[in-house]
């Protein structure tokens, strides 16, 4: 596979690493000459020391033949800029995007970008695991999709609480696949009661969140109220 | 031969050909340093090709200037009553090629020459490959730059 990665950060700089181990074809593409050639030292003649950002340079660097983009500078406006081009003017099948602003994930989406990788929402994720939450938890975005993977945690209250999945109005577009109950994973069965402890798994659109929420955590109460 | 002395048979050397007006003269250097210890000589010409293509993008061999840069080697070798065995290879980065084949045929010496060329505002140009090799080349390498072309009337 050929993947041409923009940004030689610490993330571009591994992600090359880590591909030209796994015997991909990657060149990588990164502005700071300097930063171009300490990497070229390291990991060998796939760097060149151009801005992405710049149409002519993604097409030197191989643009209309990558089965992959991925765009990880440091800055969203640029990541943005590079997965546009590479999807419209080079027709790249599947086009990744670092996004480091959480707010800027929808524009993404909307503009096309194939798959988002956020960091900050990676970790407050994380974050939100280990502390008790009424909220529901995304794990994640399908690839190549705009389905969101939702945990919902089951505590007391919720109206899901000594129900079987059947019982529940799930909404359309969305799907209930797995329950983790103390530690081990199930796949949702008719003949289940849900418990307090449960974390329902889900699969939908963002739409679908408020009656996900509404039917398996309660309704949403008013902030400050 | 005492320790201190350095070593100067060779056993294997590439000679870098790079198509230009250097490459005659290097060839003949190299067989006359290669002939008395009966050395392998290995003539390499690199394609560069771009990241538009792939690797392995019929190019080299395709191409007839490719093929007469091997043919003039061969004939200089040939009148020099010497062999000199023709690689063509095909690679994003000429300076890792040449470094990549000095390293698989565990040469003891790398031959290239350097035009004598300036940039735009007069200074001399040593270009990126010869800079490369010598920052990597395993074994000695020897760099054979043209002479200074004499300035006109």
């Amino acid at each position: 596979m050929f993947v041409l990665v923009v940004g030689g950060g610490k993330v571009g700089y591994y992600l090359a690493k880590e591909l030209v181990e796994a015997g991909h074809e990657v060149v990588l593409l990164e502005k700071d000459r300097a930063r171009a050639d300490q990497i070229a030292d390291e990991i060998g003649s796939i760097v060149l020391a151009h801005d992405g950002c710049e149409g002519k340079y993604l097409g030197e660097a191989g643009a209309n033949r990558a089965d992959i983009v991925a765009a990880v500078t440091g800055d969203d406006e640029d990541n943005l800029v590079i997965c546009q081009m590479a999807k419209h003017h080079f027709d790249v099948p599947r086009t990744i995007a670092r996004v480091n602003n959480p707010k800027n994930e929808s524009l993404f989406k909307h503009l096309g970008v194939d798959e988002i990788i956020s960091p900050t929402r990676m970790i407050l994720g994380s974050i939100e695991q280990d502390i008790p939450v009424h909220e529901l938890l995304h794990l994640g975005t399908l690839g190549g999709s705009d389905l969101e993977l939702i945990e919902a945690p089951l505590q007391a209250g919720s109206p899901a609480i000594g129900r079987s999945p059947n019982d529940l109005t799930i909404p359309e577009g969305c799907a209930l696949f797995a329950v983790v109950r103390a530690g081990r994973a199930m796949p949702l069965r008719a003949d289940m009661t849900l418990a307090v402890g449960d974390k329902v798994i889900a699969i939908g659109r963002a739409e679908c969140e408020a009656a996900l929420h509404s039917q398996l955590m309660g309704e949403t109460e008013a902030v400050g109220g | 031969m005492s320790d201190h002395e350095p070593q100067t048979a060779i056993r294997c050397a590439v000679v870098a050909l790079n198509g230009g007006p250097s490459d005659p003269r290097i060839v003949r250097l190299a067989i006359d340093l290669a002939r008395p210890s009966k050395s392998i000589l290995v003539g390499v010409h690199v394609v560069e090709i771009d990241w538009t293509l792939p690797l392995d993008a019929d190019v080299a061999g395709r191409s007839e200037d490719t093929q007469r840069v091997l043919d003039l080697a061969e004939q200089i070798a040939d009148h020099a009553r010497y062999r000199i065995e023709p690689v063509l290879l095909q690679a994003r980065d000429v300076g890792a090629a040449l470094v990549d084949e000095a390293t698989e045929r565990s040469a003891d010496l790398l031959i290239l020459g350097l035009p004598y060329r300036k940039r735009f505002g007069g200074d001399f140009a040593i270009g990126r490959t010869i800079p490369y090799v010598l920052k990597n080349a395993p074994c000695a390498v020897w760099v054979v730059r043209d002479p200074i072309p004499e300035e006109g009337p």
